[in-house]
């Protein structure tokens, strides 16, 4: 593992990543300044540009929702683990779907600038409570995801240099974390759309130049891409078998299961995504934009499965797993062997940008959480001026992109896929079941939705805690210690049913209150009778 | 024009109620007790819950499927394509065909009745705001 400087990146393509790195964030800052909120106006800086078409529409939603997780994990994933990998990559894709068929357009039409006024409107009574309980939900996952992004530019900054050191590691972090909180404390969404813009065109072009150059290798036939993967692969046919990496045993099946529910259920539920389907101004075009980033992400994710399997067959499993054991290597790695020193600069300076493109989006995200629903509607009751909110939302991003930072150099050793996953896992138990129940179910209460909240968000974390992760086997956190009573890494399984339950609870167990706000509502979400 | 912007001579109106809610029939309820819109929620929620099952639903199956029976899964089909691949190939299909089915439905069943109903929800709410029914001018371009 110590080993990776040399076998990733030579010299040439290490600069090359530099300066290309460099000139895309110097092009995007000064535009995210260019494009920055004028006016003191609240609705800007959330919400951005509303009249955009409904491509770039789809393209900002692709960026939001595809981390660098999907471009370096999941296709190594696919190259170590074969059909476990591409199931992953699948599991991506599906999720979409739910925002495409359930959220995105009752959401659109009862919101505003935060989920939080959505459930206010929803639930009348109660809502301060409500606005806390959901704050302190989309705090935690924002931080959770944002961490594992800045420590994932760490493991990828691993990949050129080796092992960092600390003055090394220290300075990656704070470099991007600096960028980050510029462009969405200073761009406000604007200019985080415009990065994400960027982002997907560029993720977009280099996941495609790269597949075309694998398929045109095998003369574009993918039986010959499939015979050279399970040749190289020293498994055999098992490496287009399920079971690979989680079908050791039933525990380690059921912990897939639970991963693939976390990742169905809690991608369509992330709050940075769910923000930017506020933006689109009528209905028309969010439909669009939404089939337009249904279209790219999955052409992004079949690409990333070719692209993994690629690697199998031109670069072999063996050598993959002696640079990076985990497998983040394999595409470098097989833009080494395809492209030359052009292809893999291009395509880490990618991986780059896409760190700091869902970085920029999970800061505003959580900025607006703190200041709209916190600081507007908590702290100051809704008296708050336009102004005056603004400079909190500006002065919340900074304070969590620092969070993020402090937190990501203490744990930058973390594995990031566990602190992705525990991020959808709340994400699906908590902010899933009162979206659903307040959009769907008449009866559900101010009662209910705090259940479902902190019990999600409670339920899952002290899952995690108790799991092999963090305790009772080598590569835990205290491997030393053993309370792990929950022999799964994932919670969602659990949690996931237990933060609907909870909603549910909560609402019946509640006496009848007077009659509910539920029927304008419903109007509203469906008929958007007062939202366009 | 958006009542999501304030205008300068109002004070900033954040919380987000209903300004009518207080006095018993209101457009919105009128139009909730409405048949079409009753119709009209009916088949939104009939068809959300029938192509998520179908969709998300499938997709978890195909999950257990790989888990738990991998012998039917890796029935080999044509070269080294088996049948957990060609499933998996086949769940993107089946995401293009829902979500296909999805705007063509909307488009054409969900829409027309959806504007009609706000423009009834204008008709009763005199004097707010103009442009309710009208469908957007605006046209977009492809970029």
């Amino acid at each position: 593992m110590v080993s990776i400087g040399a076998g990733v990146a030579d010299p040439f393509s290490r600069q090359l990543t530099f300066v290309l790195f460099l000139s895309v964030v110097v092009v995007t800052l000064f535009a995210a300044l260019l494009i920055a909120p004028q006016r003191d106006e609240v609705a800007e800086f959330y919400l951005g540009n509303r009249e955009m078409s409904p491509l770039r529409n789809g393209l900002a939603m692709c960026g939001d929702y595809l981390s660098a997780a999907t471009l370096l994990g999941s296709t190594g994933l696919v190259a170590l683990t074969g059909y476990d990998g591409l199931l992953y990559l699948c599991g991506t894709t599906v999720a979409w779907m739910m925002v495409l068929l359930v959220i995105a357009e009752p959401l659109r039409n009862s919101g505003r600038f935060t989920l939080g006024d959505t459930l206010a409107l929803r639930l009348p009574q109660g809502g301060r409570a409500v606005r806390v309980a959901l704050s302190l939900c989309t705090l935690t996952i924002c931080c959770l995801y944002l961490v594992a992004q800045l420590v994932g530019s760490v493991a990828l900054l691993t990949q050129f240099t080796g092992v960092p050191s600390s003055t090394t590691r220290t300075l990656c972090v704070v470099v991007i974390g600096t960028i980050v909180i510029v462009y969405a404390s200073l761009g406000g969404m604007p200019g985080a759309t415009f990065i994400q813009i960027v982002k997907a065109v560029m993720l977009i072009c280099g996941v495609t130049v790269a597949a075309v150059m694998v398929l045109n290798r095998f003369d574009w036939n993918v039986n010959a891409l499939l015979d050279a993967a399970t040749d190289n692969s020293g498994i055999g046919q098992r490496f287009l078998e399920p079971g690979l990496r989680y079908g050791a045993s039933t525990t380690s099946k059921l912990d897939f299961l639970s991963l693939q529910l976390a990742i169905v259920l809690g991608l369509a539920a992330l709050p940075h995504v769910m923000m930017r389907l506020l933006a689109p101004r009528s209905t028309n075009v969010l439909r669009s934009s939404v089939v337009w980033a249904a279209g790219l992400v999955g052409f992004v994710c079949l690409a990333a499965g070719v692209l993994g399997l690629g690697a199998t067959a031109l670069v072999g499993r063996d050598n993959i797993v002696d640079t990076d054991p985990k497998g983040d290597a394999a595409v470098l790695l097989l833009a080494q062997s395809i492209g030359g020193g052009v292809l893999t600069a291009l395509l880490s300076c990618l991986a780059f940008v896409t760190l700091l493109a869902v970085a920029a989006g999970l800061t505003l995200a959580a900025a607006s959480s703190l200041a709209h629903d916190l600081y507007g509607e908590v702290v100051r009751k809704g008296r708050a001026t336009q102004a005056e909110e603004l400079g909190v939302a500006r002065l919340a991003a900074v304070l969590i992109g620092v969070l993020g930072m402090a937190l990501a150099l203490l744990s930058w050793e973390t594995n990031v896929s566990t602190l992705a996953f525990l991020a959808f896992a709340i994400a699906a138990s908590a902010l899933l079941p009162t979206l659903l129940y307040s959009l769907f179910w008449r009866r559900f209460n101010s009662r209910g939705a705090l259940l479902s909240l902190c019990g999600g968000l409670v339920c899952s974390v002290l899952l995690v805690v108790v799991s092999p992760v963090v305790s009772s086997t080598p590569s835990s956190i205290y491997p030393e210690s053993d309370f792990a009573w929950f022999p799964l890494q994932n919670p969602g399984i659990v949690s996931i049913p237990a933060g609907f339950l909870l909603g549910w609870l909560g609402t019946v167990l509640t006496r009848r209150q007077e009659p509910s706000s539920y029927e304008e509502f419903e109007v509203r979400a469906l008929v958007g009778a007062d939202a366009e | 024009m958006s009542n999501y912007f304030t205008r300068p001579d109002e004070p900033p109106a954040y919380s987000p109620r209903y300004p009518e809610s207080t006095s018993g029939s209101t457009p919105g309820r009128s139009i909730h007790d409405h048949p079409e819109f009753q119709s009209l929620r009916n088949g939104y929620r009939r068809f959300a819950a029938v192509s998520t099952a179908l969709s998300v639903g499938g997709f978890l199956l195909y999950v257990l499927l790989s888990n738990f029976a991998p012998g039917i899964m890796n029935q080999p089909l044509a070269g080294r394509l088996t049948l957990g691949l060609a499933l998996g190939l086949g769940q993107f299909a089946v995401m293009g065909v829902t979500a296909w089915c999805y705007v063509r439905r909307m488009r054409t069943q969900f829409d027309p009745v959806a504007r009609g109903l706000r423009a009834q929800a204008e008709q009763r709410r005199p004097g707010t705001q103009s442009t309710y029914g009208t469908p957007s001018a605006r046209e977009y371009r492809a970029w």
